[in-house]
């Protein structure tokens, strides 16, 4: 067992402890803590990959930016912060089905990528990533990357109407 | 010379090497913090006309801030009845553990590095955002309106100023063609880029000071209207915490300045024989000095005016800077 394999267990089981943490808490915010667990693991398995480029932005932006107005979102909406009893819903058969379909999807999937051939080692990358990928995104991909420019404009333009609009409706009441 | 030590095999005596490398470093940050803090107040004192400290550890105050830890890890630590305790214990720590992670990035001299990544500059950016979430979970989970706001508008100016921070070193970037800060140093041999890109610099000055959340823009700890901001039910060790990640991300901040604009431990013109770790000190100074005479002598902005110059006149400015420097890099390089 290498170094690699050891850093790659820990971080898939920060990521993944994250995870179950999060569906296993009640409070809102302490989800979103959780989930910025997840996120740095996930980060810390793309650098294992070389991609420090996008590791970096993750963090950046999931971690950082995201979560932020995740957590803005949370405080500035009335919540309930009393600890309910937590009930499932459903019958036995209902959670048999359930677990089945969990196990078959995970199953699927292990199935699925064990003989996935991704061609060539990235490791080549590594150190010139942010430079490969500029390269390659403007000179093959610049169609797709306006495409998705224009998208978040119309995201933007279309989230300030949405507010304009509302901000309108409730001086009217 | 550590770039053949961060290239050999990997072996205890390394690992030994490297840890004490890094409480080498701990110790220089460290003793930065103490006497950063009594520079600051000594220098404010001035520009007020007091004196400052003057009473522990001689006429300068010398061990005034080691008085003043000591008595802040001998206060009681308490934890209001109300608050969220798992979150209130975890704030202080990650509001203050990436204020370390972003040290390792920064190139002190040509010899005393650390980490040589090629996205050094956007490493250091997206790691120390993530101490906003440790403001805003603390400022939260304190149960106290006063930090609640406090925790809120860390999170609104942080997130703010973080756009005309990366949008002003992008210039930088461009110029240099690497994210790499080595590199970036490498670049300015000749020029500094304060004098390649003066707006790029005035720019990223203004956000620095904002990220630091220091006066003029201090709002998330406003004293006169919100009593102490997100940390205002800490008390003791955690709070030292939170004011510890300050000054850290203070030296932090000040060594950035000086290697994206100040040409890190380049020498000025003919006087190449005095080592660049003194150039390097000289420069984070200077950086550190005009910080500290902004707080003594801004007032503090008010919310809306804090919002609408980010968002107005430096995104703005810092996007001509980019197609300015752009357009020079094309038609003169």
């Amino acid at each position: 067992m290498s170094g690699t394999d050891i850093a790659f267990f820990l971080l898939a089981l920060a990521a993944i402890a994250g995870g179950v943490t999060m569906l296993q808490l009640t409070n809102v915010v302490h989800m979103v803590i959780a989930l910025v667990m997840t996120f740095l693991g996930i980060a810390g398995l793309y650098v294992l990959l070389s991609a420090e480029f996008v590791a970096v932005v993750q963090v950046l932006i999931y971690s950082g930016a995201i979560t932020i107005i995740m957590l803005f979102a949370i405080m500035l909406t009335r919540h309930h912060t009393d600890e309910r009893e937590r009930q499932t819903t459903g019958g036995v058969w209902h959670k048999a089905v359930a677990a089945l379909s969990v196990i078959a999807f995970g199953l699927a999937v292990y199935f699925g990528i064990r003989q996935l051939d991704f061609g060539a080692d990235g490791s080549a990358l590594a150190g010139d990533n942010a430079r490969a990928i500029g390269k390659s995104l403007y000179s093959y991909y610049t169609i797709p990357f306006e495409i998705v420019s224009v998208i978040l404009l119309v995201a933007l333009i279309g989230a300030i109407v949405l507010a304009k609009k509302d901000g309108k409706g409730a001086e009217d009441e | 010379m550590m770039e053949q030590w961060l290239e050999s095999t990997p072996s205890w005596s390394n690992i030994a090497l490297f840890f004490g490398l890094g409480a080498l470093l701990l110790a220089v940050v460290l003793a930065f913090v103490t006497y950063g803090i009594l520079a600051e107040r000594k220098v404010m004192g001035f520009m007020q006309g007091r004196i400052g400290p003057n009473q522990v550890g001689g006429r300068f105050g010398l061990l005034q801030t080691v008085a003043d830890v000591l008595k802040l890890l001998l206060k009681e630590d308490t934890i209001p009845k109300a608050a969220d305790r798992p979150l209130y214990v975890l704030a202080p720590i990650i509001a203050f553990v990436p204020s370390f992670m972003v040290l390792a990035v920064l190139p002190f001299t040509d010899a005393f590095r650390f980490a040589d990544i090629g996205v050094g500059l956007l490493y250091y950016i997206a790691v120390s955002g993530l101490t906003t979430v440790g403001v805003v979970a603390g400022g939260w989970a304190s149960n106290n309106k006063y930090a609640l706001l406090g925790g809120m508008r860390a999170a609104a100016q942080m997130i703010s100023y973080e756009i005309p921070l990366v949008m002003s070193a992008l210039g930088v970037v461009l110029l240099a063609g690497s994210m790499n800060l080595v590199d970036i140093v490498a670049a300015q041999k000749d020029v500094w880029f304060i004098f390649a890109q003066p707006l790029a610099f005035l720019i990223f000055l203004i956000a620095a000071v904002a990220e630091l959340n220091r006066t003029p823009f201090d709002l998330p700890e406003a004293e006169s209207e919100l009593v102490a901001g997100f940390h205002v039910e800490y008390s003791g060790f955690r709070w030292a915490f939170f004011m510890l990640a300050e000054y850290v991300y203070l030296f932090a901040m000040a060594a950035l300045v000086t290697i994206l604009f100040l040409g890190g431990w380049h020498p000025v013109a003919f006087l190449g024989w005095i080592p660049g770790a003194v150039w390097f000190a000289l420069k984070f100074c200077a950086v550190v000095f005009v910080l500290i005479w902004f707080r003594a002598t801004f007032p503090r902005v008010r919310a809306d005016q804090l919002m609408e110059f980010a968002w107005k006149v430096l995104l703005p400015l810092s996007l001509v800077n980019i197609v300015l420097t752009a357009v020079v890099k094309a038609w003169f390089f």
